[in-house]
């Protein structure tokens, strides 16, 4: 395509052929926009990405991996993180070194290891093939450096010389179909099997289980050792977090009001300012009427009866 | 000063408390003490908002508290008033000088001398060209009385407009012009065999020929009837088109009517029963005693047309609201369709403002007054009502006249029966335009009675008449013509006679109208009975009989009554022997789908047998919206079918079994249906075990246990571990043939992540899901914490929102709709129509199913200004006119289902939708506002752009459309119109393959080699397809608004989010497929990105391989 900009806001620009199906045979080129990865938060494993955004799709890490290591012949990409897909173990990681800060490290590790490892425990896919949002992002990680560094290059070079590109080509048994078999596919996998299913439940319920009583002892011992300062927090019973705390409150205020009730008409004055409040109530709700009112004139016209012409005849 | 006025409430009785029983406005005691309160600010008040002198507003606050429905209220109606009261000052000023000049212009039509009838007319015809307007029967050459004109004794504008009581109207203003012809041209005989009518019929051709001869005025003369009374034709001027005359500018039209001396006739004689048309030699009449009341009454209102006039000025003088409350009365039956005319109702302005001011002296118990003049205009309107809906006036009410109890009055017809003047004011009605009335009247009571609505709109400004709302079925037949009104009325009163006897209590209301006649040429003779002349009859059908199949006749043994019905039904009727024995006469009617309903079947079998019309010659209108809801939905009309109770013994059956699975840890509580098909509102029915269903929703409660773990993530492997447990119970039991556990937004570790699909015995699929009352706290929690990021903040909103849907709200509607269903029979069907509708627009992706449920449950519910629907025409349209007509920008569904819906929950609604719409002004997350009595929520079913703003609108215009044509073309409309829905707004459709989807189950088995996988039966395609739709959706959610309607479709069509069709700059939050923008020749380096249509077709196309056909682009 003549006069597509091979860069864009320091992206580089590369153009890919999506291959034509008999449904649609229009040729359409996707467009992927890369450049060297370079979070906010740098990681070990930064310097050696690649930032991609707007992916394809239908986009697997067996794309991405044909595209830099075939397609383009440059680097070997180690794996591909994608962006609907949390990533576990960095918040893992953060998490720990959050902790190890604060309290004692042995004992705090095995618990949030144990998390971490419930956390690994899911229920099975129900797609062969999961699918990227339009127009996503996803960091491709690659064997070094170098790796990268060829990768980026080569793709410039590509965007350039404007080498034609075809998406997914020559991998297509190497991934599983899209279509109505990925839609049958599917529709067995949401089945999983029976012992399958038992197996991961158990699993995850036996770790369950270990974590809270890796927590509930290590709380346990929290209690019992005096802390930086020498002081030892005293806790008593079941937390009573906010949610229960307002509960509780709002019990309270039902009991007062039970209590107040039945004599509010107990002076005088009390029945002469609740006449001279309802006068004034009155008073409020009419000019509330009345704005609204004028707003609904506002919004459709007057208030008019429209004879709407209907037409009663049926013959003719 | 305000303590001084309540002093001396308590010493003296305030005035108020005199005036008998005041229809007190909404009931409050608080307001009956305002009121009293502020009586001595009455006229300044009433004065002040009349004249718009700005007045003390505390007092008008109370006044509108205490003497009208509510503020609101009051205001509304004053709004309307003002807006429906002709400017009299301009167009009297206006008319003042044409009326003048004609009043002088009759003063000098010169006399003309007696003359035989024939010479007379001739005479007439050959001198100006005036056809002399006779009404049938014309005189014949035997006619011995002679024809005369001379000038009348008196030329008078009367009525609405010279009382100021009439309203604005688009077609223009009538003025009523009264000529009094002299005593001296009648004879002491001439009340019998239209002697009176011939000779005023010459009289008004006099006139004209007199008004045309001078070219002063430049008024188009035609003649018109008077209230299409053929005995009595008028002169109407219009403005002529070419000039601009002063009339013109005022739209207005004079009506020429003709009075005479109110002692002319001695009421005596001309009493409703007398038999004035004696002309038995000719015999042509048949029944013309029916016909007496009308021409006697014809003859007493001419007669009564000044002493009217004048009692009416007085009503005027006397109570200061007199006049709004005609025009109140005047809106309101112009909403229903009545009119003066016999044709339309023969209670029009004129009728309503007589009883009114008859009201104001008598109509109570003893003749007391009904009508204080102390009433405001809403309370007399009110007061009104209450007594057209409270009073049987088939039994005569007699007004001031203590003797005229031996009066003999037509049976079955409203009488009320003025004993000064002589007159039946309702001479013109009919039993069927008075039932009508009166059952308008009542739901007019019942609205203004409501606490929760106002009802203003519904009162006064919906057009209640709309036969296809009104009426269950429509259907017209051929008629002779309008031009003799005692014939029409014989006529019509035999066909309501056969049609309410044959349908018996079938229906609730017949109504029959006809056209009124037009206005023709003074020059030609009045247009011959048209041929296309024709009575539309409206039937209210009675839901619970309409369709039952066998009616019983008399037994045998009666003789008599058996011969009648004989008589009536012809060959139809048949004896038959009935299980308990008895003999009956009987007819059976046909219930098989393929025919039609029994009504249509009655009706056409006895018109054709009584009055030889033939199927032909008959519009029928209603029984095509059943059919199109059998076509569209499984060919399944009532909740009550097989299809329906075959899922609902399923349920019965599985609930059960699960009642009494033994090996599971806790007890089951309570198993809630919660899917379309168990509240008898799915379009789709399953008719028998070997089809494949989808599956239905329920949902499982235990009992409450401490033993489940307190996390949610947890919670969610807990019940995959039950569900195995329920699947192997069930199993084991053989009340299942297979159950499997299948997984669920297993992305989500909040969301709900398994259910059990259970193969019932019965063939039916269910989906079953574990309730656990657990997580709401838990999620509750979750979202108040307050170091939760946004994402997983809105995450946890998300399914908290979730699971209230699924788990509290689903069973709760499908309970209350169930309910419903049974109670109001046409529920279902309308509901599942208009569902129907909703896919044909190709909603489905956009609408939940439990929104157009609630839609249509209001239709039933609140069916105000109507009853509640009793078939699937009124139901649907009347859900497709509220459609039209919500403005869901402002205002909140709130519907009733069977609770308790007061005003306090309204009014929660409503500050939950302006506190929604204040936090979301552009209505990105919620555009309609949904609540109900039984889930003040407001949001649950539309949450989340279910639907977006743009659908939400287009929605309403093709509501509004709907509705235009139902205007234009009345009973003319095809249904097919209504569920047509052009593609050509679309960018792209994508068409998919329906044969391929069929033929895949030989796949899914070689699959994977699992066994048990082959007892799956179920529709593969549907699950395809919405995974497919998923999918999408879930891809391509910023770019593309997808349409489709339901899983049956076989089409998807999609529009580009307009948002994104412009180019825009480079930025790493566009959510869709861009292409860079090529720059061209300009050597200007653009960031600017736009949106890859292309590349997204593309993409769609191979995410569908296999299930589309061709993608078709409008627009890329």
């Amino acid at each position: 395509m003549k006069g597509i900009p091979h860069e864009i806001a320091g992206y580089t620009v590369l153009p890919l052929q999506l291959p034509k199906t008999p449904t649609f045979p229009t040729p359409a080129t996707h467009y992927l926009y890369l450049r060297p990865h370079e979070p906010r938060i740098p990681d070990p494993d930064s310097p050696r990405s690649l930032f991609l955004v707007n992916v394809p799709i239908d986009t697997t890490e067996t794309h991405l991996r044909h595209l830099f290591g075939s397609q383009l012949s440059a680097g070997r990409v180690e794996r591909v993180q994608f962006e609907n897909i949390p990533t576990k173990k960095n918040a893992g990681q953060i998490l720990t070194q959050g902790n190890v800060a604060k309290s004692k490290k042995r004992k705090r590790v095995t618990a949030d290891e144990l998390q971490n490892q419930l956390d690994d425990i899911e229920l099975p896919s129900t797609y062969d093939r999961q699918l990227q949002k339009s127009g996503a992002h996803a960091v491709v990680v690659f064997a070094d450096k170098p790796s990268m560094e060829a990768s980026m290059k080569a793709a410039v070079k590509a965007a350039k010389r404007d080498v034609k590109i075809i998406w997914g080509d020559g991998i297509e048994d190497r991934i599983p179909p899209l279509g109505l078999s990925r839609y049958v596919g599917h529709d067995l996998y949401r089945y999983p099997d029976r012992k399958e299913l038992l197996r991961t439940v158990n699993d995850y319920m036996t770790i369950f289980t270990q974590v809270a009583e890796a927590r509930k002892k290590e709380q346990s011992r929290a209690a019992q050792e005096p802390d930086e300062d020498g002081f030892i927090t005293v806790t008593h019973g079941p937390r009573l977090n906010s949610v229960a705390r307002e509960e509780e409150y709002k019990e309270m205020v039902e009991k007062q009001k039970k209590k107040s009730e039945g004599l509010e008409d107990f002076y005088r004055f009390q029945s002469r300012e609740k006449r001279k409040e309802k006068q004034n109530d009155l008073l409020k709700r009419f000019d509330e009427d009345r704005k609204k009112l004028d707003e609904l004139k506002k919004r459709k016209g007057k208030i008019r009866v429209s004879f709407i012409p209907t037409k009663l005849s049926c013959m003719g | 000063m305000s303590l001084h006025t309540s002093k001396r409430r308590k010493l003296s009785p305030s005035p108020e408390e005199n005036v008998p029983q005041v229809p007190n406005a909404n009931g409050s005691n608080e307001a009956a003490k305002l009121k009293s309160d502020t009586v001595k600010y009455r006229h300044s008040s009433m004065n002040g908002t009349m004249k718009g002198i700005k007045n003390d507003r505390s007092a008008e606050v109370a006044f509108a508290s205490g003497l009208y429905k509510s503020s609101f209220f009051k205001l509304q109606l004053d709004e309307l008033l003002g807006e429906s009261r002709p400017n009299y000052n301009k167009q009297g000023s206006r008319l003042h000088g044409i009326l003048h000049m004609l009043k002088d212009l009759i003063e000098c039509i010169p006399d003309r001398p007696s003359k035989p009838v024939l010479e007379a007319e001739k005479d007439l015809r050959n001198e100006s060209g005036i056809s002399v307007p006779f009404p049938e029967p014309r005189p014949g050459k035997e006619t011995k009385y002679p024809m005369s004109y001379a000038k009348p004794s008196n030329v008078n504008v009367v009525g609405s407009f010279a009382l100021r009581t009439g309203i604005r109207m688009e077609q223009g203003y009538l003025v009523d012009l009264a000529v009094t012809m002299p005593s001296s041209l009648f004879q002491d005989k001439d009340f019998v065999n239209h002697r009176y009518f011939h000779k005023r019929a010459y009289y008004i051709a006099c006139l004209a020929a007199g008004i045309k001869e001078s070219k002063g005025l430049s008024l188009d003369l035609k003649f018109g009837l008077q209230d299409g009374d053929s005995l009595r034709p008028v002169i109407i001027l219009e403005p002529t088109d070419s000039l601009r005359s002063e009339l013109a500018s005022t739209k207005s039209q004079i009506r020429i009517i003709t009075a005479v001396d109110d002692k002319l006739f001695s009421i005596t004689r001309t009493l409703p029963l007398k038999h004035n048309i004696r002309r038995a030699s000719s015999g042509e009449e048949p029944g013309h005693e029916e016909s007496m009341p009308f021409y006697n009454g014809s003859l007493r209102s001419e007669s009564t047309v000044a002493p009217y006039h004048k009692y009416l000025h007085l009503a005027t003088q006397k109570c200061d609201s007199f006049r709004d409350a005609c025009v109140l009365g005047r809106i309101w039956l112009k909403q229903r369709g009545f009119g003066s005319a016999f044709q339309s109702g023969g209670f029009g302005g004129f009728e309503w403002s007589l009883l009114l001011a008859l009201l104001f002296e008598c109509g109570g118990p003893e003749g007391k007054p009904i009508l204080s003049n102390m009433y405001s205009s809403y309370q007399l309107f009110k007061a009104t009502m209450q007594f057209i809906s409270r009073r049987d006036l088939t039994k005569p009410l007699l007004c001031f006249g203590s003797g005229g109890s031996d009066i003999q009055f037509p049976n079955g017809c409203p009488v009320i029966y003025d004993c000064i003047r002589g007159t039946n004011l309702l001479y013109k009605m009919t039993p069927w335009s008075y039932a009508l009335f009166r059952h308008e009247a009542d739901a007019t009571l019942k609205m203004l009675n409501e606490s929760r609505d106002d009802n203003f709109e519904n009162v006064f400004i919906v057009k209640v008449s709309e036969p296809m709302m009104r009426f269950d079925r429509v259907l017209s037949l051929p008629s002779s013509g309008n031009n003799n009104v005692l014939r029409a009325l014989h006529e019509q009163l035999a066909i309501y006679r056969v049609i309410s006897r044959a349908l018996g209590d079938r229906v609730k209301l017949i109504s029959l109208s006809s056209q009124s006649g037009e206005l023709w040429s003074v020059e030609t003779k009045q247009p011959r009975g048209k041929a296309n002349g024709e009575i539309s009859v409206g039937l209210v059908l009675d839901a619970d009989n309409s369709s039952r199949v066998v009616d019983h006749g008399p037994s045998a043994e009666q003789k008599e009554e058996a011969a009648s019905f004989r008589d009536f039904w012809g060959g139809k009727a048949e004896l038959r022997r009935f299980k308990d024995g008895s003999i009956l006469e009987s007819l059976v009617w046909s219930d098989h789908p393929s025919s039609a309903s029994v009504v249509y079947q009655i009706l056409t079998y006895i018109l054709q047998r009584h009055f030889n019309t033939t199927q032909s010659n008959v519009k029928y209108i209603g029984d095509d919206y059943d059919e199109k809801l059998r076509n569209a939905g499984s060919g399944i009309l009532s909740y009550s079918s097989q299809g329906f109770q075959l899922a609902a013994n399923a349920f019965t059956s599985l609930e059960r079994s699960l009642h009494s699975m033994d090996d599971i840890p806790l007890t089951v509580r309570h198993v809630a249906p919660a899917a379309p098909l168990l509240r008898y509102t799915a379009l789709q029915v399953p008719n028998g075990a070997d089809a494949a269903s989808e599956p239905v929703d329920i949902v499982l409660q235990f009992e409450s246990s401490a033993r489940w773990p307190d996390d949610l993530a947890a919670i969610q492997m807990t019940k995959v571990a039950f569900l195995i447990k329920i699947g192997d119970a069930l199993d084991s039991s053989g009340a299942a043939l297979s159950c499997n556990v299948g997984l669920e937004n297993e992305s989500s570790k909040i969301l709900n992540n398994a259910f059990l699909d259970i193969i019932h015995s019965s063939g039916v699929t269910f989906r079953l899901r574990i309730h656990h009352d657990r997580e709401q706290t838990l999620l509750d929690r979750q979202l108040k914490e307050k170091d939760i990021g946004p994402q997983a903040r809105e995450e946890t909103a998300y399914a908290l929102s979730a699971y209230r849907r699924i788990f509290i709200q689903v069973p709760r509607l499908t309970q209350a709709i169930r309910t419903l269903c049974t109670r109001y029979p046409l529920l279902s069907p309308t509901i599942r129509l208009v569902k129907h509708w909703f896919n044909s627009h190709l909603f489905a992706a956009h609408v939940n199913e439990e929104l157009i449920e609630l839609l249509a449950t209001r239709t039933f519910t609140h069916p105000h200004p109507w009853e509640p629907p009793s078939s699937v025409m009124t139901g649907f349209l009347r859900t497709l006119h509220f459609l039209s007509r919500w403005d869901w920008h402002q205002e909140p569904l709130v519907v009733g289902l069977g609770g308790e819906l007061d005003q306090t929950t309204i009014e929660e609604v409503r500050t939950r939708l302006s506190a929604w719409r204040s936090i979301d002004p552009a209505m990105n997350t919620v555009s309609l506002f949904a609540a109900s009595d039984i889930d003040h929520d407001g949001t649950t079913w539309t949450k989340h752009e279910i639907p977006p703003k743009v659908v939400a609108g287009r929605m309403s215009t093709l509501a509004k459309a709907s509705i235009k044509l139902l205007r234009e073309k009345g009973c003319n409309l095809d249904i097919f119109e209504l569920f047509h829905t052009s593609l050509a707004p679309y960018d792209f459709i994508v068409s998919l393959r329906p044969k391929a989807l069929k033929d895949r189950l030989p796949l899914a088995t070689r699959f994977k080699g699992l066994n048990d996988q082959s007892t799956r039966t179920r529709d593969l395609k549907s699950t395809a397809f919405q995974s497919f739709i998923r999918d999408l959706q879930a891809c391509y959610s910023q770019s593309i608004l997808l349409f489709h309607g339901g899983e049956h479709s076989d089409m998807v069509a999609g529009l580009w989010n307009p948002q994104t069709m412009k180019p825009k700059g480079w930025s790493l939050k566009t959510a869709y497929s861009v292409s860079p923008k090529p720059s061209g020749d300009s050597k200007e380096r653009s960031e600017d990105v736009s949106i890859n249509n292309t590349a997204i077709l593309n993409e769609i196309s191979r995410l569908g391989t296999g299930l589309i056909e061709s993608i078709e682009v409008h627009k890329a």
